[in-house]
């Protein structure tokens, strides 16, 4: 007969490698692989706990494994005063695993000390061992072989404590009966055996192929009337090469032979786990874990006959993940399933067999078919360093946006104080008035050709204009990267007034980026902002428009708030003043309206702005003295020597809430005003 | 179902790092000490083999008996030092020596005499006896013959150490070095030179350590460098070299065995081997996690070990490589993020090594991983101010982690940077989805996902001290180059200028709770509008929570003068206020149930109650002596079912609670006994292990017994006689020999039993068992005959009595006649 993991290949091996949950609360995932290694891995944080190598694991390599039931790890001691706060940890600590050999001999290691505890081999097997199974509540340890005998071994002497025929065949599957009276072994037929008596209770038909799985469903029967504890109970068992997994019930009497009913998988069940229905109307959850690497879930209430095999509730399978054409996704076997204590999620563990990946899936989606994405090519690489430090290290990569003050985003966007439907009025508004930009970029056009004369000196207004229009990063660039003051404010003054917001946002863009570009990007707001300052205080939409602007100096000009707030506030008064007696001096060149919309009570186009510059004027310092009667104590500590740039930053920003409030007030009318473009 | 009281229970977290570990003989096992208990760890898998408890206050030193491999001595700040049995975990002896003791050491070749430090009258000087431990049978055994030996001694055990076989002890404090010659009776003091020159003020000695083989001292100094004394017997002609690599003070010093190497480590994390005691030799281990508190060698020299500040213990082999890691629940510095549930893998989360999060197993009272949130290399260093995790919360059952990380040099110069991790499932690990560089102006003081299932898009709430709190939310951020999603700051809100203190979302997400120092205001989680406030004038408000599902109506406040309130969102109006300094509050997330811990000068106190009325339902007084920092209700993977009303609020969740020391505790309502289920009923499995040949020998002779039983009764059915279904015998075995009545006296019983109990049986059987099990009692005794001689000799002498010294040498004599007829031509042939 060959080794489980030997060079011959056996036709009616079961497929797959011996493996285990610890019990309770499945905290270790044993699994002996076939280079003869038996690892025990963490769930809960996916690590190796331990390797070891049995002394002849070569010759006798692992076929089966079984975990014992958990015992207590602290032992009473003698002296226990009462105490206030006494130890938990006397929890059952899963300890000793069993291991079956392919030479007979059966292996118990201690997880808790790592180290080999006893060997099981007097009076035992003579050939490969299929299966193990520990009693719940004595110290007996029943095993089946190859060699057709069942031997039960009392595990606190280590020795034979009985032998029997099992089989004419070879036995390979064992089961224990919930109340422990019982055991089920299958050989070329499942037979149900008294422990104490070694006894033949009942005969069930079996499989065709050799069992390789035996477990009870049901713990109490279902029928109402007294039982002895047996009959009424389902079990269920699988087979080597066959995709049914049969259900038996024991009867009292013994003529009913044949399976129940039958579950239908898609391949050869390699691992079951199910949960244990307790009464009646909780249903038995099973998970089949078949050798395509497939997890099958069943939810049944045992019931009687049943004649048409039933089908998966839901299948899990697992697949790494495709990248576009290139790159195909391909499955990932799922090697072992267990459900949790709270029987509504299931341990997976999948990957290949050195390296596994266990993952807690939770089972609340009513899906008959769940693919799960993962990618597990950075698993192949076994980190030693984690398992000993136990840091672990998230991702941190350049895809992780990355939000600093004054982008978009950081601080909550400025929306105008009505609520929605007022919103979608305005983003209605703003859809119009992009329609406008693109009728005044064919009125541009037109303008142009009709005084080509003037423009001759000032050619930079005129590349700037173009620039945003097409938005030519280069000629935007030449432009913009003047240090000439002069020539700034000459441009700026020539600008179209229908470019002023594109070039703002403009601005605004490159103010984001480089500080050394940033500091020139500000000679040229505080330009266009003084200005133009009359123009933008009538615009309505001009909150959305600027707000990330406003944001953007808010934070910048964080340090030397107050100060900067009043000295910019300041600057722009005295610049409007001369301005407007320099207007007064020289006539500015002339931007004639393309449409000018005649009210009956029309004034002209200068009295209309004066008015509207001195309410502007006149909120923003009540806004000042109130703002300064709140925190006029901060402003003691705040220094005189403040650079270029945050009083000009300054100016702008109480520009442009001053223009945010105004826009507010003024919300009666801005059609009029957006006619008037 | 019978309900117990409830009762507290420590569930972990004890100081590992108090004393130095001590390893077993060979090399097997780790001995730590852990609040009252010892801790029996293994070495090569990490896992606690054994609790030892008996004691009643913090053990303060622990070593292996020298006289017998198999037990341990500890001893107590209880004023007792226990004797134990490591292996099976079972106490042997208690000896009161009466006061409170520091430390105590076993000198090599000191007849039954231990050296303790206790504390004079006076605080804060100590002094060193030494006590003779009464050689007795009985189980507690008073000691109190106290000799004096040194005096003004430094408490720490590091400042003692004994040399050369115990010919003399030295201890350091200060400047001073003294040295105790106990043949001659005489103590030589050492001052440091430089102690007058204020340069070298840093010049203290540390910790102190001898020569296993001659006679040298190695001392540690505040300053780092480490002193190696000779030629101490005289007063004028002593010498010292100067080993420096250490730039801060060495915490611990270690010789190996044989004494070719010096150990040192310190703050640096780098653990440092001199060898030959020269400078210019020496290999190091660095980066070790957290500063170097203890060192360790295993007396099979194979193993070092070292202790560290973040409550760990690195076990690592002679060629320097770290083999394996103990980690208790790390407690190097102050809790800021509270605890919490990661909801995925229900694991406690709070914070751990610094700028890490860690995951700490509950059920199994380990840690689980340390994740790395802040991802810069930690450099040890006095006066250095450290970027440090202040909050973390989790969202939506784990698929989002947020975290705030600050840095504060000095009062303007705040760091402040909130980071936004995915759980990926793919990868199975959290990927970095948002970074926001200074999200507030000031501190962060609360941090509240919105975790109803009914919202498709997470959202988050931060509240700050600079008066304001930010709404984040999840939007696409997807460009031409890939598809993503980021967050975005969605509303900021304010009132009147107050600094926002707590946030908290209601069951069904549809309304925020955000606190303004003494106002608590309502907002509307759909439109961000303010709904109402609440103002109740008593102070500011430290917790806000809301109630759950019967109870979702309420909102709870606490303040910080002493009130809990309870609000009805729908009536706007106060339900109830109790006058109660509420340290913790807590909702538990699966039921209706609120867990209050209250501060009163006899202790902490908790309340459960409903929101829905005043009268609390359960009241444990004095949950701990000291003050309640942080509690948490962890969902229990099986719901309990209890009915009465006190103990309904532990059905669905235990509650979890961490004192200001930092001991983790809980409630718990099984009774001890229920816990422990006696010793009879355990699953011991025998250890046998055909290992040597010498055990082939016997091996061989059992399996011809074996053989001659199984030809008896070909393939049928055997039924070997059952001795272990005896209880006499079971018990005869499995109880530890110390506390077995007198051998005379079970004798008979014994007999008698094996008579009784199978009348059925055949005479020729009867022999056959006792033979059996005279083996066993010999193949027990040969077992520890070959471990402990000394040991084995006393205990049958005392605890045994002359009967079963016959009975056993008459067992033997037929294990000896059977070995003559043993073939030994194997022997020959090897």
């Amino acid at each position: 007969m060959a080794a489980g993991g030997g060079g011959s290949y056996d036709p009616l091996a079961p497929a797959g490698v011996p493996c285990a949950f610890s019990p309770d609360s499945q905290a270790y995932f044993a699994l002996a692989s076939s280079d003869g290694q038996l690892r025990v891995w963490e769930t809960a944080n996916n690590r190796l706990h331990q390797e070891y190598v049995p002394s002849a694991h070569l010759s006798g390599t692992c076929t089966c494994l079984a975990w014992a039931p958990a015992r207590l790890q602290a032992k009473e001691s003698h002296q226990r005063k009462k105490r206030k706060s006494e130890v938990t940890g006397t929890k059952d600590q899963a300890d000793l695993l069993a291991l079956g050999t392919a030479v007979g001999s059966i292996l118990l290691y201690s997880t808790v000390r790592g180290e080999l505890h006893s060997k099981l081999t007097s009076g035992g097997h003579e050939n490969r061992v299929n299966c193990i199974q520990w009693h719940q509540d004595n110290d007996c340890l029943y095993s089946c072989s190859d060699d057709k005998y069942i031997v039960e071994w009392s595990t606190q002497t280590c020795k034979v404590k009985c032998k029997w025929k099992g089989d004419n065949s070879s036995v390979s599957s064992l089961c224990i009966s919930p109340d422990g009276k019982m055991l089920l072994s299958a050989g070329r037929t499942i037979k149900l055996w008294v422990l104490e008596t070694k006894e033949v209770y009942r005969h069930f038909t079996g499989h065709a192929t050799p069992v390789s799985s035996l477990r009870f469903t049901t713990i109490r029967p279902n029928e109402s009337q007294p039982s002895d504890g047996i009959t009424g109970l389902y079990f269920l068992s699988g087979a080597v090469h066959d995709r049914l997994l049969n259900v038996w019930q024991v009867r009292s009497e013994n003529k009913e032979k044949s399976a129940v009913m039958s579950f239908t998988v898609t391949d050869e069940p390699v691992y079951v786990d199910l949960t244990l229905s307790e009464n009646k109307e909780e249903p038995v959850k099973l998970a089949v874990v078949c050798r395509d690497g497939q997890v099958h879930l069943f939810e049944h209430i045992l019931n009687g006959h049943c004649k048409k095999p039933l089908t998966s509730n839901c299948t899990i399978q697992i697949a790494t993940p495709g990248k576009g054409k290139k790159v195909t996704p391909k499955p990932i076997p799922i090697l072992a399933a267990s459900f949790c204590l709270d029987k509504m999620s299931l341990l997976l563990v999948y990957g290949n067999w050195f390296q596994p990946t266990i993952e807690r899936v939770a089972l609340n989606s009513k899906d008959t078919h769940i693919c799960l994405e993962r990618d597990i090519s950075n698993c192949w690489a076994p980190t030693v360093e984690t398992a000993i430090t136990k840091v672990k290290t998230p991702v941190m990569n350049s895809e992780a946006k990355v939000l600093v003050p004054g982008i978009p985003g950081h601080h909550a966007p400025i929306k105008l104080p009505p609520a929605q439907p007022k919103e979608a009025e305005n983003k209605r508004k703003l859809g119009s008035t992009e329609a406008t930009i693109e009728e005044r970029l064919g009125a541009m056009d037109l303008d142009r050709k009709g005084r080509k004369d003037d423009l001759q000196t000032n050619s930079f207004a005129v590349l700037l204009t173009q620039g945003l229009e097409s938005n030519d990063f280069e000629i935007l660039n030449k432009v913009l990267q003047t240090k000439n003051v002069n020539l700034i404010k000459r441009t700026v003054l020539r600008i179209p007034l229908r470019v002023v917001i594109p070039l703002l946002q403009e601005l605004t863009k490159r103010l984001q980026g480089h500080p050394n570009s940033a500091a020139l990007m500000i000679q040229w707001l505080k330009c266009v902002l003084t200005i133009h300052a009359s123009y933008l205080s009538t615009l309505p939409d001009l909150v959305e428009q600027l707000g990330t602007l406003y944001q953007l100096m808010e934070s910048r000009v964080k340090t030397f708030q107050k100060l900067s707030n009043l000295h910019g506030k300041l600057i722009l008064l005295v610049t409007q003043v001369t301005a407007s007696e320099k207007s007064k001096k020289m006539t500015s060149p002339g931007q004639k309206a393309k449409l000018v919309y005649e009210e009956e009570s029309s004034e002209e186009e200068s009295d209309d702005e004066v008015p509207e510059k001195d309410s502007d004027d006149n909120w923003d310092e009540d806004e000042d003295k109130d703002s300064e009667k709140d925190e006029g104590v901060d402003e003691d500590n705040e220094e005189e020597d403040e650079d270029m740039e945050d009083k000009e930053e300054n100016e702008e920003d109480r520009e442009v809430s001053s223009e945010k409030e105004l826009n507010g007030d003024s919300d009666l009318d801005p059609e009029n005003e957006s006619e008037e473009e | 179902m019978v309900e117990e009281g409830v009762r507290v229970v420590r569930c972990g977290g004890s100081r590992l790092n108090f004393r130095r570990a001590v390893f077993s003989v060979d090399s097997k096992y780790i001995f730590c000490v852990s609040g009252d208990f010892v801790k029996v760890y293994s070495t090569t898998t990490e896992e606690c083999v054994h609790i030892l408890h008996g004691h009643t206050d913090l053990v303060s030193g622990i070593l292996v008996n020298p006289s017998n491999h198999l037990q341990l001595y500890s001893c107590s700040f209880d004023g007792t030092i226990k004797l134990w049995d490591y292996v099976d975990g079972i106490l042997i002896k208690t000896f009161t020596i009466g006061p409170k003791l520091h430390a105590f050491f076993i000198p090599l070749h000191a007849e039954d005499s231990v050296f303790l430090t206790i504390s004079k009258e006076e605080p804060d000087i100590f002094q060193l006896v030494s006590v003779k431990l009464p050689k007795s049978t009985s189980q507690d055994v008073e000691a109190r013959q106290l000799t004096f030996v040194l005096d003004y001694i430094n408490r720490s055990p590091k400042c003692i150490a004994f040399g050369n076989e115990g010919e003399y002890v030295a201890a350091v404090r200060d400047f001073y070095l003294s040295v105790y010659f106990f043949k001659k009776k005489k103590t030589c003091n050492f001052t440091l030179p430089s102690t007058k020159n204020k340069k070298n003020a840093k010049n203290k000695f540390t910790c102190v350590a001898c020569h296993p083989k001659e006679d040298c001292i190695a001392s540690g100094h505040m300053d780092g460098k480490i002193r190696l004394w000779r030629n101490f017997h005289s007063d004028q002609k002593y010498t010292y070299t100067c080993l420096h690599w250490h730039h801060d003070m060495v915490m611990d010093l270690a010789f190996t065995v044989t004494g070719t190497s010096l150990l040192s480590g310190g703050r640096e994390c780098v653990l440092v081997e001199w060898r030959d005691g020269s400078e210019k030799n020496k290999e190091f281990l660095p980066r070790l996690g957290s500063s170097i508190e203890h060192i360790s060698v295993s007396p099979a020299g194979d193993l070092f070990c070292t202790s560290h500040s973040d409550n760990k213990i690195t076990v690592i082999h002679r060629n320097l490589d770290a083999s394996a890691v103990i980690q208790g629940l790390v407690k190097d510095r102050s809790i800021s993020t509270g605890l919490m549930v990661d909801p995925r893998t229900k694991a406690l989360v709070l914070n751990g090594k610094p700028g890490h999060l860690q995951f700490y197993s509950l059920q199994g009272d380990k840690q689980l991983y340390n994740l790395d949130i802040i991802q810069q290399e930690y450099i040890n260093d006095e006066g250095l101010t450290q970027t440090e995790l202040t909050k973390a919360a989790f969202g939506c059952s784990g698929t989002w982690l947020a975290t705030v990380e600050q840095r504060q040099e000095n009062e303007n110069e705040l760091e402040l940077q909130m980071k936004l991790w995915n759980y990926s499932k793919k990868t199975q690990g959290f990927v970095l989805n948002t970074k926001i560089a200074m999200p507030h102006d000031d501190h962060i003081t609360a941090l509240c996902f919105n975790n109803a299932e009914s919202y498709e898009k997470p959202i988050l709430v931060t509240a700050s001290r600079d008066g304001h709190f930010k709404v984040w939310i999840l939007t696409d951020d997807s460009d031409i180059y890939k598809k993503a999603i980021a967050w975005t700051c969605d509303f900021v809100g304010s009132y009147h200028k107050y600094q926002a203190t707590n946030c908290c979302f209601s069951e069904d997400g549809s309304l925020l709770a955000v606190s303004f120092e003494e106002i608590v205001t309502i907002w509307d989680s759909q439109t961000w509008e303010l709904k109402c406030t609440f103002c109740q004038r008593a102070g500011k408000i430290r917790h806000l929570c809301f109630g759950r599902l019967t109870c979702s109506k309420y909102l709870l406040g606490t303040t910080d003068n002493g009130i809990l309130c309870c609000w009805n969102l729908l009536s706007c109006s106060i339900q109830w206020s109790a006058k109660l300094n509420v340290r913790v509050m807590e909702p538990d997330p699966y039921s209706d149930h609120v867990a209050a811990v209250a501060q009163s000068s006899a202790g902490s106190d908790l309340f459960v109650f409903k929101p829905s009325e005043p009268r609390p339902l359960y009241i444990q007084k004095n949950v701990s002596r000291e003050e309640v920092q942080w509690g948490v209700f962890v969902p229990r993977d099986v719901p309990e079912s209890f009915t009465s009303e006190t103990h309904q609020w532990l059905n669905r969740s235990q509650f979890y609670f961490l004192t200001k020391s930092q001991s983790l505790l809980t409630f718990s309502t099984k009774s001890p006994e229920e816990k422990l289920t006696p010793t009879s009923k355990q699953l011991l499995a025998e250890e046998s292990l055909p290992t040597t040949p010498f055990s082939f020998i016997l091996g061989k002779h059992r399996q011809q017994q074996g053989a001659k039983l199984t030809e008896t009764s070909e393939n049928e059915l055997v039924q070997l006689p059952l001795t272990e279904n005896i209880p006499a015998i079971t018990e005869l075995l499995h109880t530890p020999a110390h506390v077995l009545p007198s051998a005379s006296f079970l004798c008979s019983l014994f007999v008698n039993s094996l008579l009784l109990s199978k009348e059925t049986k055949s005479a020729e059987e009867v022999p056959d068992d006792v033979d059996m099990e005279g083996n066993k009692e010999s193949d027990d005794s040969d077992e520890e005959y070959d471990l402990t001689e000394k040991d084995k000799e006393t205990n049958n002498n005392t605890d045994l009595g002359e009967d079963a010294i016959h009975q056993l040498s008459k067992s033997e004599e037929k294990e000896l006649r059977k070995f003559r007829k043993v073939d030994y031509s194997w022997l020959t042939a090897l």
